[in-house]
């Protein structure tokens, strides 16, 4: 018994410097090497990863690129990187945040850069996507996906209802997809016997707020990026269109749309006839895999058109940025606008006008879809984000969205009145 | 050497450990909840503005008191549940072991793991514990969306997972020696009063010892709040709120001035149950 | 007292297996739900009404999530990591928790207020300056800062350990001590033996604690060949929350195998008790 002490004292000093030791490997970094941080993971990452190696065998030694993946809480590792001075030399960022990243200092201005590049340039991208990645006017990052709205509807649902389809070309108004969900929301029997209720369309937080302010023509925040638009008349009316449609029973009740997991499930199991989301979203191969007599026809429509007379399609977007730490930024530049020229032939879609045929070469089922896609990709747009937009958002979705989604009659009027004043508060202390 | 000196030897790899990595961190996190820190940005000091800001801040008193209302139900509940689960499975009847695992499962997956499977429980159209219900001919609440069965819904999660300290009540009923049932028993003590005056006393130490525990996990409830929230502000616990400010505001600030402030909180409790522990925990020792 | 006498121990029997059983089906309903979902198709996740059992077992989720990440390999980083650790992590908690329990010395209490207020203050808001102090010390990117702080004890597990010593009647020490062996020899030879279920319980949360640590291991661990199974399994998931249901769940079913077998084996030792012979009287 007593000789056995020593030996586990050493076992532990041993096992202690090992784990010493197994940290002290991977130190040293050569100065054309560049980190590119990404939220992609799991089968995404193996994609990307190809994308970066292909990027560093055209490079031919001059400079590499490394990959960060962060597969989880990525804003959270990614500040935590900037924080502790090693920010990554490249990193995605989601256009809410691109205000935020540039106010505090954390991200280059590429202005000059991107203005006088040859490989890409300005003018090249949709005008409403490349405003997301701006600040104060400048341009702060290169947007690599244009993922807009767009109304997926099930063509043998309308057969069934005997509603015409909605136009492919657009020019359909909120009243009227209102009218046609009404007619789509029938009490249907499944293979069992079993009555159920199927619904014209869904909204349960999604489609966000901004889809219906801007369909009252209304705004959240104005382009200047000072003025509050909350509680303008235009934006009451688009909530009102948004109130009309959670209380006509066309959308599954909120608490119900979980007990499918989530909203585009309802569309995908026929339980809702039209769907709006982004034109990246892979129904066509999803319902191809689905057994013969589950599968159904998809249709395409461009979203509505709002009170002002335009269609506006909520777009995201997100956009390749460099820390502003970076020395070398000219030459940092081009390999990080050759990686983003890559991108566009990875995601659907490029948001560079002109090449909207390359969706087809990434997903070969948007075909009959294209020409509504471009219609959409002309009429995308995203908010106006400052750097207090995720406070703002989250008020609106807690106190404002999420109170209308549980409460029918919830004054909605009165709310945003309040949440406007709250918005103008955080503005005005802005620095 | 003194038998005094040799007590604070033993204690001293802690105390190294304590200086070496965590009163760097504290001293920083002093100094940042007195500034505007927004973790990728440059901070200012601010003094004891961040404070200020809190306290006329409605949502913290809202996350506040969802949070403390949660702690108050759900402390003792659970170990009431893991108490009784333990008095429950103390025995050698067969396949007992088969069971006491099963009654810890709950504990050994990961918080996140537990908030998806309680979507899928909670759910109210097709959820299982409506569809349960619905057995019986009760309709359920909408739980998670309907403000007022928020509260519920998380405590039914909280006891759900209360086994974690199943094991050790387990191991403490097992060292309680058999002479004093045997001597309850003589005096015509029936099985309440040997509960009431054999049982729970000799387990205060461990009930102290979940109560402190259960009062730092409760306060600091976060995971499965987080991906389930809840109808409006209801499921907007303290941790949630805090994590919101210093993670999607960039206000670490004054998402340190509010950890602060909950630490006085917990450490003002476990001050007063410590205070009172002389009163109620048993100890061998003198 | 009517559950006295032969007929009441039957009855009371008869009574605790029916808690037993329904227990059961609570505690495992959301485990069940997890294996019915890792053996089901896309179409048949989610259903309305909710089909509790796949129409065929579907093995493709398994195929596919072993397509998505290593997982052995993942699970095999973990246990490196854990093993790593809690030998040093349950050893000197306990050395330190029984300097605690049973030596009386100037400033005790207050440093025992300071180990219990070291839990109080959130992770989230020490987490970055100690990231930053990792970083300075250019370990960030390694196992190391997971790793180290264990060796100096974990607070809660203090906590643990010195209440569970402290009711250790004061007269086991005393033979001991009369025969000149030094404490730390007691506290080897007597306390740790004595202890045995203590330290396996806080063994198994030291093991529980590492397989499901997300955050620490998101921070610190860079490289995707040392990733562990808690980053696997969020890579199941993309940006906009679309998640491969099937594939997690059978994941997540496999990396919960392990810890059910070791639960298995080890839960007789945890209710083993600490008295022995020898020790009384």
């Amino acid at each position: 018994m007593k000789k056995r002490l020593p030996g586990i004292i050493f076992c532990m000093v041993l096992i202690f410097i090992l784990a010493l030791l197994t940290g002290c490997t991977g130190a040293g970094k050569e100065k054309s090497t560049f980190t590119f941080a990404t939220w992609a993971a799991g089968e995404e990452l193996k994609e990307f990863d190809a994308i970066i190696e292909k990027v560093n065998r055209e490079a031919g030694g001059q400079y590499q690129v490394e990959v960060l993946s962060i597969p989880s809480d990525y804003y959270v590792k990614l500040a935590t990187y900037i924080a502790a001075n090693k920010t990554p030399d490249f990193f995605w960022l989601t256009q809410e945040l691109i205000s935020k990243y540039a106010q505090l200092g954390a991200i280059a201005d590429l202005t000059e850069m991107f203005e006088d590049s040859k490989g890409l340039t300005p003018d090249q991208y949709y005008p409403g996507v490349l405003r997301s990645a701006t600040y104060n006017g400048r341009f702060y990052g290169l947007p690599w996906i244009a993922n807009p709205l767009v109304v997926y509807y099930n063509k043998d649902l309308f057969a069934a209802a005997g509603v015409a389809y909605p136009p492919a070309t657009g020019g359909w108004t909120w009243d009227e997809l209102i009218e046609t969900a009404k007619a789509l929301t029938r009490t249907e029997q499944d293979d069992y016997g079993n009555n159920y209720q199927q619904y014209g369309c869904i909204v349960d937080g999604w489609p966000n707020i901004e889809t219906f302010i801007w369909a009252g023509g209304g705004d959240i925040i104005a382009e200047n990026g000072v003025d509050i638009l909350l509680d303008s008349e235009e934006t009451i009316q688009g909530l009102t269109i948004l109130h009309k449609i959670l209380n006509a029973g066309i959308t599954p009740p909120y608490r119900e749309v979980g007990s499918l997991g989530s909203n585009n499930v309802w569309f995908e199991k026929q339980r809702v006839a039209m769907f709006m989301g982004g034109i990246q979203d892979n129904f066509e191969v999803k319902i191809s895999k689905l057994p013969e007599k589950e599968q159904f026809r998809i249709g395409y429509a461009p979203m509505p058109v709002g009170l002002d007379g335009k269609a506006h399609s909520f777009n995201w977007t997100a956009s390749t940025v460099m820390s502003r730490k970076l020395a070398k930024k000219q030459t940092a530049y081009e390999v990080m606008e050759k990686i983003t020229l890559e991108f566009f032939k990875w995601k659907i879609a490029s948001p560079i006008s002109g090449e909207v045929e390359r969706i087809v070469e990434i997903a070969p089922a948007k075909e009959p879809a294209l020409e509504t896609i471009q219609i959409c990709l002309n009429n995308a747009r995203s908010a106006n984000y400052v750097p207090e937009w995720n406070e703002i958002n989250h008020n609106l979705w807690l106190k404002l969205y999420n109170a209308m989604l549980n409460e029918g009659d919830f004054d909605y009027k009165s709310q945003v009145k309040a949440i406007a004043e709250e918005a103008r508060k955080l503005i005005a202390n802005r620095k | 050497m003194k038998k005094s000196q040799i007590g604070f030897l033993f204690i001293l790899p802690w105390l190294l450990g304590l200086i070496i990595f965590t009163v760097f961190p504290i001293i920083a996190a002093l100094y940042i909840s007195m500034t505007d820190w927004s973790i990728i940005g440059q901070e200012t000091f601010i003094g004891f503005r961040n404070f200020g800001n809190i306290f006329s801040d409605p949502a913290f008193y809202k996350a506040l008191l969802v949070t403390m209302r949660y702690a108050v139900l759900a402390i003792p509940l659970t170990i009431i549940m893991a108490l009784l689960v333990a008095l429950s499975v103390n025995n050698q009847y067969k396949g007992i072991g088969i069971f006491r695992t099963i009654f810890y499962m709950p504990s050994i997956v990961s918080g996140v793991a537990v908030a998806i499977v309680f979507k899928w429980i909670l759910d109210p159209s097709y959820g299982a514990l409506n569809s349960l219900l619905r057995i019986f001919g009760i309709t359920g609440p909408n739980w998670l969306y309907d403000s007022a069965w928020v509260l519920p819904s998380y405590l039914i999660m909280a006891v759900w997972g209360a086994s974690g300290g199943l094991y050790i009540y387990l191991a403490a009923l097992k060292d309680i020696p058999k002479e004093l049932y045997e001597a309850a028993t003589i005096d015509g003590a029936g099985w309440r009063q040997k509960i009431r005056y054999v049982t729970l006393p000799m387990l205060t130490p461990i009930l102290f010892y979940n109560l402190v525990i259960g009062l730092i996990g409760a306060f600091r409830k976060f995971t499965d709040a987080y991906v389930l929230g809840g109808a409006g502000e209801e499921g907007v616990f303290y941790m949630v709120y805090l994590y919101r400010q210093a993670f999607s505001f960039y206000k670490m600030g004054y998402a340190t001035a509010l950890a602060w402030i909950l630490f006085v909180i917990i450490l003002g409790l476990t001050l007063i149950i410590n205070y009172t522990k002389k009163y109620w925990v048993y100890s061998e020792r003198k | 007292m009517a559950l006295r006498g032969i007929k009441g121990e039957t009855v009371r029997k008869a009574l605790l297996y029916t808690f037993y059983l329904l227990g059961t089906v609570l505690m495992l309903l959301p485990f069940f739900w997890m294996i019915s979902t890792a053996f089901k198709p896309d179409s048949q996740i989610f259903t309305m009404p909710v089909k509790w059992l796949p129409s065929s077992l579907y093995w493709d989720n398994f195929k596919r999530a072993f397509q998505v990440i290593p997982i052995v390999k993942y699970m095999l980083n973990t246990v490196s990591i854990a093993v790593l650790k809690i030998g040093g992590e349950v050893f000197v908690s306990a050395l330190v928790a029984y300097g605690f329990a049973r030596f009386d010395f100037k400033g005790k209490n207050i440093f025992f207020l300071i180990l219990l207020a070291t839990m109080m203050l959130p992770y989230e808001v020490t987490m970055i300056p100690t990231f930053i102090m990792w970083s300075h010390l250019g370990l960030s990117d390694s196992y190391v800062p997971l790793v180290l702080p264990a060796y100096f004890g974990a607070a809660s597990f203090i906590f643990f350990l010195r209440m569970y010593f402290s009711t250790f009647p004061a007269s086991i020490e005393e033979s001991m001590v009369m025969d000149g062996a030094s404490y730390f020899l007691i506290f080897y030879k007597l306390i740790l033996p004595l202890g045995k279920p203590a330290l396996l319980t806080i063994g198994l949360w030291a093991f529980l604690g590492t397989w499901n640590d997300l955050l620490g291991q998101l921070i610190y661990i860079n490289d995707p060949a040392k990733y562990t199974i808690q980053l696997g399994l969020a890579s199941f998931s993309n940006m906009t929350g679309e998640t491969l249901w099937g594939p997690l769940m059978a994941a997540s079913f496999m990396a919960l195998l392990p810890v059910i077998f070791i639960l298995l084996f080890a839960q007789r030792y945890f209710v083993e008790g600490i008295k022995m012979a020898g020790i009384k009287g």
